[in-house]
């Protein structure tokens, strides 16, 4: 065994603390402590994950005290799962950014690198720990870090816009925070197990209110309507790799707190209305309203929600198919996505106002990563043979199995929009007339963001190619957030533990 | 068996290595590119039989991929034209620019209409449909005109029927659990009456929109005159003939079970006549020749749509045959214009005229093309036509012939227009630079002009490998019965009846014309336009004689309420519509941080409100 799933939160946090030690004796270790320790923690999680998948679910009690009276993490195939993606796009975002922050001087590239660790220790703490009071201290670690990064260029609309997160974070924050007072006040235990096993002996009215608090608290992570007001400025001001780690880790995170807390806490079975309907909604107005920018970000974060609102409603059919449909979209949107960021901010890096009709012609001029972003364009519209394809088909299959025609439809419809503004920006770059002024120099990308790049091309292409190569783990995962009662059991009686 | 899929892996690696082997260098490119096209053809025609299944299994869904008679016919078409097609465009395309990714992306498109023809099963179809949608339509914006319009037009459409038919296919393998496309067809009469319907309602949707059909059309004049001329040879010529092939498929085999599905056949055979009639009349409105040659293309799919959804024995042939005629002549028309293009610079039937001493081999390609167009024998065309007649009067269509009958007589005014237009008329000074297009553009054409006069004359040829396809679909053998069928066939079908006659003219003709040169050989003094002196005047140089401008007045003010309306008007409102409305919720995000707190607390509060509802 080379570690165990507290090293997880544990390193990157001790890392964070030390950086700035690190940075006085050699500077470079700045840029790259957070690369190996990234790297390691890719290398653990999915290591545990290869083990847990192949044994059982380990469930790691913090400081000897045992649930439900202690804190403890869960690494079960949904986690693990999760957790290897989320690392695994921690390493590509450092890596990407590692010479982009080369020509930022020494303490921005500190903070940077300090808060994107804060940032993924503290998604993978909300996916792996079983505590609700645990996971609302990384909700709001996670909040922090994403303000900080935000507000970045220090500019005076990337300080409205990590503002305006900040704004909402708080509201929703306290939003959670009564929610989980109303289930302690109820059940007197905050471990999410204990929580599970003992919801039928709570008063229904206090269930219903706590649930809608928890999800106004959760829901300003996962980016639902109306919670998400936030979402596009905050992604247009972030520095492009940021904008990627919000959309490959933080909303992963954020659906991960809100499904988890449907399903195991609460304890539903069946379609879940309310997360159809809010999905469906969030998706529909993300996706019109993609249509109508005029920054490539900014329509690539609406389509990021919109995103986000078909995985809602993949959930909330509430059936094997259904979250397996659901995990697929998930593990495509957090590679095509962020990759979509990652090109996107090379494409527009010299731009003035950041437009997009100030790309045009850029294929002429960057031809590899213009043909990224088109083969991430192309994928997660959702055209075969690339990988959005296969989880689209599995949506569009789970809502059939469940007669839900007038999903179907609209979820198609919606495609429409969505091909139609990714095709839009595809003909800017590759097939303008070129009569048009095309005054901007491109930015010449570092050999490190074109391996982040191509890795991620290359994983799309794969799953596009092979999509069995995953339907084993998502099918696994799948059924662990279905099993509420195996969960229960993992925990409470300590399947496979580790006592520290 | 392994062939299939060797063809398949060929045109797909073919596509790769064509893209960077052309980065070393161009010819290169271009070898690598005829060779990709060449062998697979020649393996497909020398190993392959129909009725070949090979399964496989992806995401827990079984695949299979094969050949049936069915689409042999449609593979003959797509193999065929796409190499001659490929010798064209490799010298027509010389010299412009992003021609690696031109000709990979053309690879991939003939991949994946074989792949489409290959699939036994509808995600594999799906895969290729949807690979042959995006590749064609980089092709449709390649050249960089109204890529916002035409090319957003065309992947809209392209995608609304590419996700009806996604939606067919979901509701199918949740019905059945199986998306073989076999198991479907013999499953169908299971599903309940109102899923029948939107079933096939679904699907034939998907096929209208490539096949051009009203009122899903709107996409075809931009298309097809926006992609480079030799690739709208394939586009027209073959790619449009997927949409065909799914169309027939789902109206043999799927709306015949459904009762009372009689009447989608008639409602899809008059859409196929209006489509024929409109598109008639705006080919002969234009001006432009890629855009005449596209509405033209528009009305001719309808004639085939109108045979393959009457659907009776005869319509089908009819039908089928068309498909291959129209490949064959309508490539090779867009090939001409390609190289008329290539060699004056426009392509406006207006501008240019008199090339007929310039570019003779063209013009013959164009003649005999426009003539089994405009459906004169003793070409191909006027076999289809006349069957397609046949089979209408036989059932019972009087009012979908009349329909029919006047958008071919029609056809005539742009025929005209276009033999006219370009190689008739006063040969100007500005174009007697021009000269005949290389060999290497103007063999393909004529090889193509060369089969459909072939065709004309034996139509067996094609008829057989029809029949068996035909027979696949659960027709009765046509074999030794062409007679039976059409009246112009003999009992074989190999021949046609007027044959005799045909070739009694051919030879008075051939006669008179050596006779008339050896005898006129001496005197014989070529003039010019000018040549000439009317009411004792001469003509001066610049005088114009000839008019090629406002062809057919009286007509169009004829026609003009039928064609004050058009279908693209309509979509063009409705999208600014949507526009409009997406703006609108766009401003739901204001940008103004109190607003979202606002938002947050009447969530809040419609939640605390609807909570028995929504929990």
């Amino acid at each position: 065994m080379v570690g165990s799933p507290v090293f997880l939160i544990a390193i990157p946090l001790l890392a964070a603390f030390l950086i700035p030690l690190l940075g006085m004796v050699w500077k470079e270790l700045v840029r790259i402590v957070p690369g190996l320790v990234l790297a390691y923690l890719t290398f653990l999680s999915a290591t545990l994950y290869i083990d847990v998948i192949n044994s059982d679910t380990i469930v790691e009690t913090i400081a000897g005290w045992r649930a439900p009276w202690g804190i403890d993490l869960v690494f079960s195939p949904l986690t693990g799962f999760l957790s290897t993606i989320m690392t695994f796009m921690g390493f590509i975002v450092w890596l990407y950014s590692y010479r982009f922050k080369r020509n930022v001087e020494f303490e921005a590239a500190k903070k940077y690198f300090i808060f994107l660790m804060l940032l993924v220790a503290a998604s993978v703490g909300i996916v792996i720990t079983g505590d609700i009071f645990n996971q609302f201290v990384f909700i709001e670690i996670t909040g922090i870090s994403a303000y900080a990064l935000t507000a970045f260029y220090t500019g005076r609309n990337s300080a409205e816009a990590a503002f305006k997160y900040l704004v909402m974070g708080s509201l929703s924050a306290s939003a959670l925070l009564i929610a989980i007072i109303i289930v302690y006040a109820q059940l007197g235990t905050l471990n999410m197990a204990e929580i599970a096993a003992n919801i039928d002996n709570m008063n229904v009215e206090y269930r219903i209110i706590a649930m809608i608090f928890f999800i106004i608290g959760i829901g300003v992570e996962a980016e639902i309507f109306p919670l998400n007001g936030w979402a596009p400025d905050a992604y247009t001001e972030a520095p492009g790799p940021v904008g990627g780690a919000f959309a490959g880790i933080v909303v992963k995170a954020g659906i991960y707190a809100m499904v988890r807390m449907m399903f195991t806490l609460f304890n539903i079975s069946g379609p879940m209305q309310i997360l159809i309907i809010i999905g469906m909604i969030t998706l529909i107005i993300a996706e019109t309203s993609a249509l109508r920018q005029d920054k490539l970000k900014r329509m690539l974060a609406y389509s990021s929600i919109g995103q986000m609102g078909l995985v809602l409603v993949a959930f909330g059919m509430g059936t094997q198919a259904g979250v397996f449909a659901a995990l697929f979209l998930m593990l495509n949107h957090a590679i095509i996505k962020p990759m979509l960021f990652l090109s996107g901010s090379y494409l527009e890096f010299n731009t003035k106002n950041k437009y997009i009709k100030e790309i045009t012609g850029m294929g002429k001029k960057m031809p590899v990563v213009s043909a990224i972003f088109v083969l991430g364009a192309l994928a997660i519209s959702g055209l075969p043979p690339f990988s959005g394809f296969w989880s689209k088909l599995s949506v569009l299959t789970a809502a059939a199995d469940e007669n839900m025609i007038l999903i179907i439809t609209l979820v198609l419809i919606i495609s429409l929009v969505e091909i139609v503004y990714y095709f839009r920006v595809i003909n800017r770059l590759f097939f303008f007339d070129y009569d048009l002024e095309i005054s901007v120099e491109p930015h010449k990308p570092g050999w490190n963001g074109m391996v982040a790049l191509f890795v991620l091309a290359g994983i799309i292409l794969f799953i596009g190619f092979y999509p069995s190569s995953v339907t084993g783990f998502l099918d696994l995962a799948a059924r662990d957030l279905m099993d509420t009662h195996d969960y229960i059991n993992n925990v409470l009686q300590l399947g496979q533990s580790i006592i520290q | 068996m392994e062939t299939i899929i060797t063809i398949l892996l060929i045109f797909f690696g073919g596509a790769v290595a064509t893209y960077f082997l052309g980065k070393i260098s161009g010819m290169l490119r271009n070898i690598i590119f005829l060779a990709t096209l060449v062998i697979p053809a020649w393996m497909f025609f020398s190993t392959i039989s129909p009725d070949m299944v090979l399964e496989l299994e992806i995401l827990g869904i079984d695949l299979s991929i094969g050949i049936t008679p069915f689409s042999y016919i449609f593979a003959i078409i797509v193999l065929g034209l796409s190499v001659i097609a490929g010798f064209y465009a490799v010298k027509a395309m010389q010299g412009k620019e992003n021609l690696n990714f031109f000709f990979a992306n053309y690879l991939l498109t003939i991949g994946a209409m074989m792949g489409i023809l290959f699939s036994l099963d509808f995600i594999t179809f799906f895969i290729f449909w949807e690979i042959m949608t995006w590749s064609s339509y980089f092709m449709v914006v390649f050249t960089g005109k109204e890529v916002q319009k035409t090319g957003i037009r065309y992947i809209l459409f392209s995608a609304l029927g590419a996700y009806a038919m996604l939606m067919a296919i979901v509701l199918i393998y949740t019905t059945i659990g199986s998306v073989n496309i076999g198991d479907f067809i013999d499953n169908f009469h299971l599903f309940p009456t109102n899923l029948k319907w939107l079933v096939s309602i679904l699907l034939l949707t998907g096929f209208a929109v490539k096949s051009a059909m009203m009122p899903l059309h709107v996409w075809a004049p931009g298309a097809y005159s926006n992609a480079p001329m030799s690739y709208t040879a394939i586009f027209s010529g073959a790619l449009s003939k997927m949409g065909v092939y799914g169309m027939t498929i789902v109206l043999i085999m799927i709306v015949q079970q459904i009762p009372n599905g009689y009447w989608i056949k008639e409602v899809i055979a008059w859409l196929g006549g209006i489509t024929a009639a409109i598109g008639t009349l705006w080919a002969v409105k234009q001006d432009d020749a890629k855009k005449m040659l596209a509405y033209s293309s528009i009305s001719q799919l309808g004639y085939i749509i109108v045979g393959v959804a009457i659907g009776t024995p005869l319509a089908m042939l009819a039908g089928l045959f068309l498909a291959v005629m129209h490949g064959i002549f309508k490539s090779t028309l867009f090939m001409v214009v390609g190289a008329i293009e290539r060699q004056t610079g426009t392509s406006n039937l207006t501008e240019v005229t008199g090339l007929i001493r310039k570019m003779p081999w063209t013009f013959l390609a164009a003649l005999m093309s426009i003539i089994a167009l405009a459906g004169i024998p003793p070409l191909g065309g006027f076999i289809s036509k006349w069957m397609l007649y046949e089979s209408l009067m036989g059932s019972n269509h009087y009012l979908l012939i009349i329909v029919i009958f006047f958008s071919s007589t029609a056809a005539f005014l742009y025929c005209y227009k276009f033999l006219f237009g370009f190689f008739l008329g006063q040969e100007e000074k500005e174009w007697s630079h021009v000269k005949e297009a290389p060999a290497m553009m103007v063999v393909p054409m004529l090889i193509l002009a060369g089969f459909s006069l072939l065709l004309g004359v034996f139509p067996g040829l094609i008829l057989k490998p029809i029949n068996e396809g035909m027979q696949f679909l659960g027709y009765v053998s046509t074999d030794n019965r062409f007679w039976e069928m059409s009246m112009i066939f003999n009992d074989w079908g190999n021949q046609v009846v007027m044959q005799p006659i045909f070739y009694t003219i051919i030879a008075i003709f051939l006669f008179f014309l050596i006779f008339l040169t050896i005898k006129g050989y001496k005197t014989t003094r070529y003039v010019t336009t000018k040549d000439i002196s009317s009411s004792g005047e001469i003509p001066r140089e610049e005088e114009n004689l000839t008019f090629s401008i406002g062809f057919m007045q009286p007509f169009f003010r004829a026609v003009a309420p039928v064609m004050k309306r058009q279908m693209s008007k309509y979509y063009t409102g409705f999208g600014k519509g949507m526009e409009a409305l997406f703006d609108f919720t766009r401003r739901i995000y204001t940008g103004n941080g109190q607003t979202y707190a606002l938002y947050l607390v009447i969530f809040v509060i419609i939640l605390l409100l609807f909570r028995d509802s929504l929990f």
